[in-house]
């Protein structure tokens, strides 16, 4: 049985869909990427897994149990951690510690030990009588994880924890999440940023409450079957024919070049003068036929295939 | 039961902690109250003595110096102006430097030797009617007592409990109370919104904490404090106005434990309700002051109000607790007299409690 089960969960606020049909399972050990752009529905979407919303339909199970009865013992396994800023600012990094300890009725002898290892893994062991809201971005997100991993809980989740955070405190992070995965735990990871969701093992690609794409990040880069490519050239006329073309999927500046995707089968390639160079035609929407770019093909990146679903979905919708 | 007691006990040191750090709301608990006690016990008196007058003495004998002086002997009348007629006082009564002319005519004495009735003249400013009717009475009591056995019939009238009819000993049980409403509901009504604003109550509510442990949790540490602000105006209440307290002192601080939950309650439930400081301060204000001023037998009687009021004013804890004030500071009842003013604090304390818990919601929308 998967430790986290959704199915056909929606929520609607005020007329305004949030969450649309989404359905996900998240096994034991496993770290789920739920990546998405500002207001996809992630925080949301984590918000009912805690059953911190009611649902306006479908289910979720937390080990079996549902967040949304009146049964609250889901919650003793449940780590849950807010996107926003969530500790007492007032109270220092032992008396937050210690309060959520209280919060979970650890006994001493557990506590003083996983406190021990928290603060080591941290590095905040010297920052304990610092009030919380004195800690750097970084320290203050590694001790709200610390908070919510005192207790050892079977289920994570992460609401774009890193946000804020250098890129050193970053790996510190990821690297303190995977020693949990090894004891069992299942993780739900929201973030906006691509490379982050390219750790997980699973990720959902959320977009306006619906998951448009799922699997392993691997495993979706390789699925992925529209060709990419680097364009060199005049960037102004190259961007003005991106705009024009219905077959550019996505595009993303990639230094002096462009990253772009496009449509299977509608590229449009040309051999240079000199013969060996690769040169891409680009289509416009009334047939014309943009001048022969410098182009190189390039490997899809998981960016590339998010934006090109996003841009996929904007097509369904207008359609 | 056990794990009930460790969150409640861990939210109520946090409380604590919050309280310590940040000691506005300690100001604010034993600052204002204080500070309202001096404004209302000083400024809202409603004795009025020392009363300027002028006297007019056209008799100029003994017998109408000695009425003159026992006219001001009292500490009511000041004798402000002697005047040869009472034509010459008018203009100090206009300006307001007197508010009345005691006159003696001529022939006074004279008259009251054979035995003949006597007449005073006592001319009034009018235009504040209290100074006028406390005056008139007071001028009324001296001319009484100066007519001397004469009166056919006596009256007696003794004031029980309060026998000079002092307003302080009237008033100061009920600043107790009113104070206590406003100061109490205010405190906890930040607690809860605060939690909601500041974010921390998503964090709170994804662990297993319940919510009467929560609710229960931040009202212990308000009750202490409370409790010290409610020993604080009760003792400097009874001793800068010289109020008695008759009755035993515990039941006195145990029925004000009593209100102060049921305060601090209110102050809880409309918190819980609206998850917002500045809401919350605005609604904690009008439904303690008002009540606590209006509706508890403070400035109106409640007898005198019409039905629907009184039912209105029963539904409030401040009533109930005005009249154990009054009982057990002034008329020294004990707990078999008070019971039915003890009985609705308690359902009070218990149902506000109750709802507080129920409304507070654990879903952020």
């Amino acid at each position: 049985m998967s430790a986290i089960v959704v199915q056909e969960l929606r929520r609607t606020f005020a007329g305004q869909v949030a969450v649309d049909n989404l359905s996900l399972s998240v096994e034991a050990g496993q770290i789920y990427g739920l990546v998405g752009p500002d207001g996809a529905g992630k925080t949301t979407t984590l918000r009912l897994l805690a059953g911190l919303l009611d649902p306006d339909g479908g289910r979720v199970a937390l080990l079996g149990r549902d967040p949304f009865g009146r049964d609250g013992s889901f919650r003793e396994s449940l780590g849950y951690m807010p996107q926003q800023y969530s500790l007492y600012g007032d109270l220092t990094v032992d008396e937050n510690l210690a309060f959520f300890r209280e919060m979970a009725c650890l006994s001493r002898e557990a506590f003083a030990a996983r406190k021990e290892r928290l603060l080591a893994l941290t590095r905040l062991a010297p920052f304990g009588r610092r009030r919380a809201s004195a800690l750097s971005g970084g320290m203050y997100k590694k001790l709200a994880l610390a908070c919510v991993l005192l207790h050892e809980p079977k289920i994570l989740l992460l609401d774009e924890p890193t946000n804020g955070v250098d890129p050193v405190s970053r790996r510190e992070f990821w690297d303190l999440l995977h020693g949990f995965l090894a004891d069992g735990m299942a993780i739900v990871f929201a973030t906006p940023t691509m490379d982050e969701a390219a750790r997980c093992h699973h990720v959902g690609l959320l977009y306006q409450g619906r998951l448009l794409a799922e699997g392993a990040p691997s495993e979706l880069v390789r699925a992925f079957d529209h060709p990419v490519f680097r364009v060199g050239g005049e960037r102004a006329s190259v961007e003005s024919w991106i705009e024009k073309s219905p077959d550019v999927l996505a595009f993303t500046p990639a230094g002096e070049q462009l990253r772009i995707v496009v449509r299977r089968g509608r590229e449009l390639l040309v051999r240079g003068a000199e013969g060996d160079a690769l040169r891409l035609v680009l289509r416009g929407r009334d047939g014309s036929r943009s001048p022969a770019f410098d182009a190189t093909p390039a490997s899809p990146t998981f960016e590339d295939v998010f934006l090109a679903r996003v841009h996929e979905r904007h097509e369904q919708t207008e359609a | 039961m056990n794990r009930f007691l460790r969150r409640t006990r861990a939210i109520a040191h946090k409380e604590m902690l919050h309280l310590i750090r940040d000691p506005g709301a300690v100001y604010m608990a034993l600052g204002v109250p204080l500070v309202m006690l001096a404004l209302f016990g000083y400024g809202v008196s409603v004795d009025i003595d020392h009363i300027p007058i002028a006297v007019v003495d056209q008799d100029h004998t003994p017998a109408s110096r000695r009425l003159l002086q026992e006219l001001t002997a009292g500490g009511d009348f000041v004798r402000a102006a002697d005047l040869p007629s009472p034509e010459a006082a008018l203009p100090l009564l206009g300006r307001g430097d007197v508010r009345g002319v005691f006159v003696v005519p001529e022939g006074l004495a004279r008259h009251r030797a054979r035995g003949e009735p006597g007449a005073l003249q006592f001319l009034l400013d009018g235009s504040d009617g209290s100074y006028a009717s406390v005056a008139l009475g007071d001028a009324a009591g001296v001319a009484a007592a100066a007519s001397g056995a004469s009166a056919a019939l006596d009256l007696p009238i003794r004031v029980r409990f309060n026998p000079t009819l002092r307003s302080a000993i009237d008033i100061v049980p009920a600043l107790i109370v009113m104070i206590l409403s406003m100061v109490s509901t205010l405190l906890t009504a930040l607690t809860v919104a605060r939690e909601w604003e500041r974010g921390a109550m998503e964090q709170l509510f994804a662990t297993p904490v319940g919510r009467t442990e929560i609710i229960v949790g931040k009202l212990l540490p308000y009750v202490g404090l409370g409790f010290v602000q409610t020993l604080l105006i009760t003792t400097l209440g009874a001793y800068l106005f010289d109020v008695p307290i008759r009755g035993s002192l515990l039941l006195l601080f145990s029925t004000s434990l009593l209100f102060l939950v049921c305060m601090l309650g209110v102050g809880l439930l409309v918190s819980v309700v609206t998850k917002n400081q500045m809401v919350s301060v605005q609604v904690a204000v009008i439904g303690s002051f008002l009540p606590a001023m209006l509706l508890s037998g403070f400035i109106f009687p409640i007898e005198n109000m019409p039905a629907l009021l009184q039912a209105i004013a029963s539904v409030f804890p401040a009533r109930y607790y005005v009249s154990i004030l009054r009982g057990t500071m002034l008329k020294g009842s004990g707990v078999s007299l008070l019971w039915p003013q003890i009985l609705p604090l308690a359902l009070f304390a218990f149902l506000v409690l109750a709802v507080a818990v129920t409304r507070f919601s654990r879903r952020l929308a």
